[in-house]
C-alpha cells in the first residue's frame, strides 16, 4: 500500500467521523489537516475512534495492523499529530508488521 | 437449530470455570469462541456453535489473528469474557520472579491484550460487553497470594479505566470476583486454608460456577447498558 492509498483511507475516515458530528463541529478534511495535540482538532477520545476506523479500513484492504504508539498522546511528537505524520507512521507499521 | 443469538469469546475455555461458562452460553443458544493454550481433544467442547482456538492470551499477534478469524467467520463480537488465569499460592518471600512475571502476564496482560484487540469487533455489536475475572483475594488481601491478588487488583483497575475509555463506544466493562470454586485453580490449596477463607465470607460456602454465570449474565444483559466499571464479589465481600 503506497502513501496515496494510506492518505485516502485517512481522509475517508475523517469524512466518516464528520457524519457523526454536528454541522458546527465538523473536522477539517485535507491532506495536511491537523489531528491531535497542539492545534489538533480531535480530543483523546476522538483520535481513538478515528484510529480504530482507520485500522478497520486497513484490515478491509488486507492490511492487518495495530496502530498503537508509545508517544500516541504526546502533544508535540505524536504520530497522530496530523494527516502527513499519520501517513508516514502507518507506512512504517505496514513495513514492520 | 436456530441461528446463534450472540457471539461470545471466552478465554481459558478448556477447563474449569471457562469451560462451564462456554457450555452455559452454548445452552443459551449463543455462538461461543473458546480459546486456551491447549486443544487436547478431550478438553474441547463438541457443539455446532462452539469454535476452539489454541491461543496463548499473552501472545498479541496470535490474539489479533484469532480476532481476525472471528471477524471473517462471524463479523461481530457481542461479549468478551476474560477468564484465563493462573495462580500460584506462595508467600512473597518465596515466589520466584519468573513465577510472578508469568502470573502477571497471563492474568493481567492477557486481559489487556484481548480487550484491546476486541474493541473493533465489539463496536459492531448492539450490546457490547467485556467481563473480566477478579477474585476475592483482592478485598481479603490474602496472605500467601501476593502476586495472584496483585494481578487481579490490576485487572480491577483496568476494568474501571477501560469502562471510562470504552463507554463512548457503548462497550461496558465490568468484573466479577468469585469466592473459591472447586476448579483446577484450587488444586494444591489446602482444605483448611480454603475453609478459613470461606468462613470470612458473609455467605460462608464455596461458590458454584453457576453463581459466576449469574453475575456474568447480569453484565451481559442488554438492559445493563448503564452498568460499567463495576466489580461484583460473590459471598458478600468487598
Amino acid at each position: 500500500m503506497d502513501s496515496g492509498q494510506i492518505q485516502t483511507i485517512i481522509i475517508n475516515a475523517l469524512h466518516m467521523a464528520n457524519q457523526a458530528r454536528t454541522d458546527d463541529n465538523q473536522l477539517t478534511v485535507a491532506p495536511d489537516a491537523p489531528l491531535f495535540g497542539d492545534n489538533g482538532q480531535l480530543d483523546s477520545l476522538g483520535i481513538v475512534a478515528l484510529i480504530i476506523d482507520i485500522e478497520e479500513a486497513l484490515a478491509e484492504s488486507g492490511c492487518n495492523v495495530t496502530l498503537t504508539a508509545e508517544r500516541a498522546m504526546s502533544l508535540s511528537q505524536s504520530p497522530f499529530k496530523d494527516v502527513p505524520s499519520l501517513v508516514v507512521y502507518i507506512g512504517e507499521r505496514l513495513r514492520t508488521e | 437449530m436456530m441461528s446463534p443469538k450472540r457471539c461470545i469469546l471466552i478465554t481459558g475455555a478448556s477447563r474449569g470455570l471457562g469451560r462451564h461458562l462456554a457450555e452455559y452460553y452454548l445452552a443459551q443458544g449463543d455462538l461461543v469462541i473458546g480459546c486456551a493454550r491447549s486443544e487436547a481433544a478431550e478438553s474441547t467442547i463438541s457443539h455446532k456453535y462452539y469454535r476452539h482456538y489454541r491461543v496463548d492470551v499473552t501472545d498479541a499477534p496470535a490474539v489479533r489473528t484469532l480476532l481476525q478469524e472471528v471477524q471473517r467467520e462471524v463479523g461481530k463480537l457481542d461479549a468478551l469474557i476474560n477468564n484465563a488465569g493462573i495462580a500460584n499460592m506462595n508467600p512473597l518471600a518465596l515466589t520466584p520472579v519468573e513465577t510472578a512475571r508469568r502470573i502477571m502476564e497471563t492474568n493481567f496482560l492477557g486481559t489487556f491484550v484481548l480487550s484491546q484487540a476486541a474493541i473493533r469487533l465489539l463496536r459492531k455489536s448492539s450490546a457490547p460487553r467485556i467481563v473480566n475475572l477478579s477474585s476475592i483475594a483482592v478485598p481479603l488481601r490474602l496472605a500467601g497470594e501476593s502476586v495472584y491478588a496483585a494481578s487481579k487488583s490490576a485487572i480491577e483497575t483496568l476494568t474501571r479505566v477501560a469502562a471510562q475509555e470504552l463507554g463512548a463506544f457503548g462497550i461496558t466493562c465490568n468484573a466479577v470476583g468469585p469466592t473459591p470454586i472447586d476448579t483446577d485453580l484450587l488444586k494444591g490449596v489446602g482444605k483448611e486454608k480454603i475453609r478459613r477463607l470461606v468462613e470470612q465470607q458473609a455467605i460462608p460456602r464455596m461458590a458454584q460456577p453457576s453463581d459466576v454465570a449469574h453475575v456474568v449474565d447480569f453484565f451481559l444483559h442488554p438492559a445493563s447498558h448503564m452498568i460499567t466499571g463495576q466489580v461484583i464479589y460473590l459471598g458478600g465481600l468487598g
